[in-house]
């Protein structure tokens, strides 16, 4: 099935179910997001990537509704977002960059909290067990290390099942560990049928995670394919890498060095 | 949305909420303990009933009998705290300079002897203050003339064409302590309902929390009554715990209804809250919401009659006053404690603070943010 879902994107099989059309944001009269139009696939695991000021967090705001648009459309599972701003945040997750919680609360209540804010009950060990956390129910978000609190975040952003999941550049300031265990449940999130859609600075992840990335610089997105066929066409244009491409990186030797378990 | 479905953030939140609060021991100190220390201190300021008395050294020259049954009656009147230590002027002016005693009462030699020709004692009592202390002196001089005039009528019968008698309004039995103990819940419910949300809702907004929540599709007024729910029962804990022991050390007289008392405690910290909902809503940091805090709490603390009685103030200042948000929940709580008003009693002052609410909730809807 997986597979097959690899397969049928490429060959654009699937339904777009995030879908930007000419969108436009502004701040006093100084265009941040100039237009831009793509669509993102169901079940697919969606890059956008630039560097700091392009407007990936700003194009992203507008997406979940946070921030109005100032031109163009987006829909969201056909819905347009700009005029059902309710409807759309029951559809969609979101991962901000830093998660912060109320102090000296439970994990088990801040799920039971974040699933009534939709109007549901839910069992919140079943959320913690998704990420590995049923060991820390009765902790406070204070108490858990930084890789922790990431993968807790990614439980209360998913209580109320939503069809989009938004991360935004989800594993700074992780360990090698900790990254990997977040690219795993990136994964398992998407097996459930989730679309994600994520920012990162990180082009390694990327290469790895993302099944399409959207290169966006200055507003505008400036390239758009799986990151295999960014890298085919940059090599098609004559590009050579300067230095000799070692079988093995730094990283693959501190992994090697202190394994792949979770350190926190 | 059904009804329940959108009550249920509303209730779990509540139930989260007040949880919370019992492990956060900084604000266990500020809900209970803190209003406790007020209350301990102001107390026993104002405890007992409501009797004047004074500090007085009694220094009795005379050997007459008169002055010496007049001495002892001077010592068991109530109105007098005799200074049995202090045997000469000497020392008793050094005690009123250092402000230990209020006044010296000096029965000089010859008092109370009856003079060649008269039939009954006679004298003159001399009373020296400090004058740091004129009004002990003159309050001391009228009460020792009521007193010998009592005596004179006595000795001497003259017809009285015109007397004066005082009466207190205040239902017999209430101590000071009585009024001042609503000033200092009043004082309890200000500092909950204003200093708690001016400095957490910007907090949390600087560490992104409540962005968090405005991803979901909880609503504003959602978190309104939860906040507005979980901090009236905190409210209704933290004036309980006063009660009890206003009722235990202090011997309260409560003469009102605690239904009546719930409702207008319930409706004070609606109101209160709103205060500091809408400068904490509209708020960035703290440091915006502190100065604004101040600005709100202030002439409350000082106008609205915590820390003296309204009616003390010059006429126009009260027909202000009486339209600050914390006079009318004191007033309320003062009457139903000391007069046993009823909800209707308090009609003026309930409508004022509903007005508030209307008030300072559109305000607050109209200026928050989540970010």
């Amino acid at each position: 099935m997986n597979l097959l879902k690899g397969y049928s994107t490429i060959a654009g099989m699937t339904k777009p179910i995030v879908v930007l059309n000419d969108l436009v944001k502004q701040y006093n009269n100084k265009q941040v997001v100039k237009g831009i139009s793509f669509s993102v696939n169901e079940g697919e695991i969606f890059g956008i990537l630039g560097p700091n000021g392009a407007g990936k967090t700003t194009t992203l705001e507008m997406l979940e509704a946070l921030r109005p648009i100032d031109g163009g459309s987006a829909t969201l599972d056909g819905i347009d977002v700009a005029s059902n701003p309710e409807k759309i945040k029951s559809l969609i997750g979101v991962q901000p960059q830093t998660p912060s919680f109320e102090e000296k609360t439970k994990l088990t209540e801040l799920i039971e909290m974040f699933s009534s804010f939709y109007g549901e009950k839910v069992d919140p060990r079943k959320f913690l067990k998704e990420v590995h956390l049923e060991e820390k129910a009765n902790s406070y978000p204070e108490q858990l290390s930084g890789g922790q609190r990431q993968r807790f975040s990614i439980a209360a952003a998913l209580v109320h099942g939503p069809k989009v999941f938004f991360l935004d550049e989800p594993t700074t300031g992780l360990d090698p560990q900790a990254r990997r265990n977040l690219w795993d449940l990136i994964r398992e999130v998407r097996d459930r049928g989730v679309t994600v859609i994520m920012t990162t600075h990180y082009m390694d992840e990327a290469e790895l995670l993302c099944d399409r990335v959207a290169v966006m610089d200055e507003g505008k997105v400036i390239a758009l394919d799986t990151p295999k066929n960014l890298i085919k066409a940059l090599l098609k244009r004559g590009f050579k890498k300067s230095q000799h491409v070692e079988q093995a990186n730094l990283e693959d030797v501190f992994i090697d060095l202190t394994g792949k378990a979770l350190r926190d | 949305m059904n009804m329940r479905k959108s009550l249920l953030p509303v209730t779990t939140y509540v139930r989260i909420d007040v949880k919370r609060l019992f492990r956060d021991k900084v604000a266990i100190f500020f809900v209970f303990l803190f209003p406790l220390i007020f209350l301990f201190v102001f107390g026993s300021i104002f405890r007992g009933d409501n009797d004047v008395s004074f500090r007085v050294a009694l220094l009795n020259e005379s050997d007459s009998t008169f002055s010496k049954e007049f001495s002892d009656q001077i010592k068991k009147n109530d109105i007098f705290k005799v200074d049995d230590e202090v045997t000469d002027l000497d020392l008793a002016k050094e005690k009123m300079n250092r402000g230990q005693i209020d006044a010296t009462i000096v029965l000089p030699k010859a008092f109370g002897e009856t003079k060649q020709g008269q039939n009954y004692p006679s004298g003159e009592a001399k009373i020296i203050y400090d004058q740091n202390n004129q009004s002990a002196g003159t309050t001391l001089s009228s009460i020792m003339e009521g007193i010998f005039k009592d005596i004179n009528q006595k000795l001497v019968s003259t017809p009285t064409p015109f007397t004066v008698t005082s009466e207190s309004t205040a239902t017999k039995g209430l101590s000071q302590f009585d009024y001042t103990f609503t000033g200092i819940l009043g004082f309890t419910l200000l500092s909950l309902g204003i200093f708690g949300p001016t400095s957490v809702f910007p907090r949390l907004k600087q560490r992104g929390v409540l962005r968090r929540y405005h991803l979901t599709t909880l609503k504003v007024w959602q978190y309104f009554v939860g906040n507005v729910l979980s901090n009236s029962f905190v409210g209704l804990l933290s004036v309980a715990t006063m009660f009890v022991a206003a009722l235990t050390v202090f011997d309260l007289n409560m003469r009102g209804s605690y239904l009546n008392l719930i409702a207008v405690v319930v409706l004070g910290v609606i109101l209160l809250f709103g205060i500091g909902l809408a400068i904490g809503g509209w708020a960035r940091t703290e440091n915006q919401a502190a100065p604004l805090a101040q600005i709100a709490t202030l002439p409350m603390m000082f106008l609205s009659g915590v820390f003296f009685p309204t009616f003390l103030m010059p006429e126009l200042l009260q027909n202000i006053t009486k339209f600050i948000p914390l006079t009318p929940i004191i007033d309320s709580l003062r009457m139903i404690v000391t007069e046993n008003a009823s909800l209707l009693d308090l009609g003026p002052q309930l409508a004022v603070i509903f007005g508030w609410i209307v008030v300072i909730y559109f305000v607050a809807f109209k200026v928050f943010r989540w970010e």
